[in-house]
């Protein structure tokens, strides 16, 4: 094992583990952690299996291992950012229906306690 | 015909009370409610004391939503016209009756108060905005084939079939061109009126000039993706 090895799987191996306990703490939903960990599998496989790597480098047509290892990461960062940003959206959505909801159940709310003569403040 | 003229309001508690007055005085048989859309002044306390009901929306969702807001109201409550009309003064109640009668004779279903169209009352935008305006108008009417020069007017009506395609399919941010050529795809006929427009009486306009630069953006990109979608269907609405 090189150093870098150690390194890889030192720092993956804390990061599992900070990922389990944020899921843990109910922080951190089980759906996202599992794009973190998919993420630490494939750090730990271009980390050990070099051969591998070599292979596909030369399959893929690039001189740099390296070179195919960040691209394929920025790929794949850049597909968890769309991930993300289509979860937004629906979020967006979703707080925005159920503000508009709030605003009309309210002046109803309004209108029901103005009709029954209370001012809803009267403890009941 | 039952009318709702729908005030968006945020941060206008200065502005309100005039413009509530007024719509009152001139155009007495029409009902009023304001969206408020999150304001952090007075302007909800400012339309309860005109005894206006207020839609309160909890946080600030940007015209578009508030409007829509608006929208959901009318329908729950039978409305068959809704009147987009702006808190700050620029649009003048006394319109109304115009604004009113494309729709009130079947000719449309959605009418636009337009300051470019013959007998409007001369109008002065700077020169970049006029260009932005242009390039809209000339985008509105290839889409729709039917001449639109002001897609930016926020001062319209819009019956009830409009209304339920905007129940779900909505323009969020800019309700403007991208609105205008949705709705002519639908199948709706849209018509422009001439109305004069006012000077604000208070407060900023909503075009600032970060704005200026991301509203053509996001109004030409939301107008070109709109073409890329399936035209909505109608739902109901007289023709």
């Amino acid at each position: 094992m090189t150093r870098a090895q150690v390194l890889a799987a030192l720092l993956t191996v804390a990061l599992a583990i900070g990922v389990v306990e944020l899921v843990r703490r109910r922080r951190l939903s089980e759906e996202y952690s599992l794009l973190a960990l998919v993420a630490m599998a494939g750090v730990l496989i271009v980390a050990f299996w070099t051969r591998g790597v070599t292979m596909f480098t030369h399959w893929f047509g690039a001189l740099y291992e390296t070179s195919v290892i960040f691209f394929f990461g920025l790929v794949f960062v850049m597909m968890a950012l769309v991930f993300y940003a289509v979860k937004l959206t629906r979020l967006t959505q979703e707080v925005r229906r159920l503000a508009q909801e709030s605003a009309l159940l309210r002046l109803r709310l309004e209108r029901a306690e103005r009709r029954d003569g209370t001012d809803g403040e009267d403890g009941r | 015909m039952r009318v709702l003229v729908v005030v968006p309001a945020f941060n206008e508690e200065e502005s309100l009370p005039a413009i509530l007055a007024e719509i009152r005085a001139r155009a007495p048989g029409v009902d009023v409610v304001v969206v408020d859309d999150g304001s952090s002044d007075g302007t909800q306390a400012a339309a309860r004391a005109a005894g206006v009901p207020v839609l309160a929306l909890p946080v600030n969702l940007g015209v578009g939503a508030a409007l829509q807001t608006g929208f959901l109201y009318a329908l729950e409550e039978g409305y068959d016209v809704a009147v987009q009309l702006d808190a700050d003064g620029q649009h003048d109640p006394a319109d109304l009756p115009v604004l009113l009668e494309p729709l009130a004779a079947g000719r449309a279903n959605l009418s636009i108060g337009s300051r470019y169209v013959e007998g409007s009352s001369l109008y002065h935008a700077p020169f970049l905005r006029r260009v932005g305006m242009m390039l809209f108008s000339a985008l509105a009417t290839a889409v729709t084939g039917r001449p639109l020069k002001d897609t930016t007017s926020g001062y319209r009506a819009y019956d009830r079939g409009v209304m339920a395609l905007c129940r779900t399919e909505f323009p969020q941010d800019f309700p403007d061109a991208p609105l205008l050529i949705q709705v002519a795809r639908a199948g709706f006929v849209l018509e422009e009126v001439p109305v004069s427009m006012r000077p604000r009486t208070r407060g900023q306009s909503f075009y600032t000039w970060t704005r200026s630069l991301y509203y053509p953006y996001k109004t030409l990109l939301a107008s070109l993706v709109l073409l890329l979608r399936r035209p909505p269907r109608r739902i109901g609405g007289a023709s």
